[in-house]
């Protein structure tokens, strides 16, 4: 039986520019919670009931406590739920929790993540990201699917300086070095 | 062409499709008598407005949510922009 050894979408890729840094993270799994039709309350209150919080509005997120999924609200009906990966398996975590008021998707392996963080990132990231990104139109948590050099792109703004970048796995190399790029840009 | 998401913003353009004219949202019964000619009117016959227009798009890069707007077509202006979802409902559909 040969013994393979995971490997993440860019190789674990890590960069530093001037007050930029770009890292690829590959420490966390994604789970879309979708809600049935005609259930929408029966999700929200199983949310509510096992973490606490209500779900996000379409745009927002919200953390549950530490050690507990963060919630993206990504569109009418559906969001996504981002937490550290475990051994156990992604939707076993979360229907554990919400039992089957939802449908559960595991997309962990689906998506590169990339980090980029540092007092320059909204520079690097406004040439090739179409969205205002202003800390004040754009909050701390704030979501939102758009496109990058033509690829889909999840945005997350985890902190004043730090945005998490989703984009599909099988083109994650020519997103990076649209990412590269840019930083590069404003050197 | 910017495009005012009721629930996201503003938006660009290049981020959404456009399918057509959002009369395509009143489909016909398929079970009527004379569903046959209302099925031709329903995919053949469309008006084509120069001015106001109402008109589907789907947000395919973005929150997935089809939208109608309303767009001069001489102008490019868009004057109002609607869930569909909700466009759909007022209209009596179940969904």
């Amino acid at each position: 039986m040969p013994r393979l050894a995971p490997s993440s979408p860019l190789n674990g890729f890590r960069q530093e520019f001037d007050r930029l840094e770009i890292t690829e993270i590959t420490d966390l799994a994604l789970v879309s919670i979708a809600s049935p039709q005609g259930r929408e309350a029966e999700l929200a209150s199983a949310v509510s009931g096992a973490y606490g919080i209500a779900l996000p509005p379409v745009g927002s997120s919200v953390e549950a406590d530490a050690g507990e999924p963060r919630f993206l609200g990504l569109q009418p009906g559906q969001c996504f739920a981002l937490f550290e990966r475990q051994d156990e398996g992604p939707v076993d975590i979360i229907a554990r929790k919400l039992s089957d008021a939802g449908y559960y998707t595991d997309q962990s392996d689906s998506w590169a993540v990339l980090r980029v963080s540092g007092t320059r990132c909204r520079e690097a990231l406004e040439r090739i990201c179409p969205l205002d990104l202003h800390p004040q139109t754009f909050v701390t948590g704030a979501v939102a699917r758009t496109v990058m050099e033509h690829l889909g792109v999840i945005i997350f703004r985890d902190g004043e300086d730090s945005f998490l970048l989703l984009s599909a796995r099988s083109s994650a190399p020519s997103f990076l070095h649209a990412v590269v790029t840019s930083a590069k840009n404003i050197q | 062409m910017i495009i005012n998401h009721p629930l996201l913003g503003p938006r660009d353009a290049s981020e959404f499709v456009y399918l057509g004219d959002a009369s395509l949202i009143d489909r016909p019964d398929w079970q009527a008598k004379d569903a046959q000619q209302q099925f031709h009117d329903y995919l053949y016959l469309r008006d084509n407005p120069a001015g106001a227009h109402r008109e589907l798009w789907f947000h395919e890069q973005g929150d997935r949510s089809w939208l109608v707007v309303t767009r001069d077509t001489i102008t490019h202006e868009i004057t109002n922009v609607e869930l569909a979802r909700d466009v759909a409902l007022q209209r009596g559909r179940g969904r």
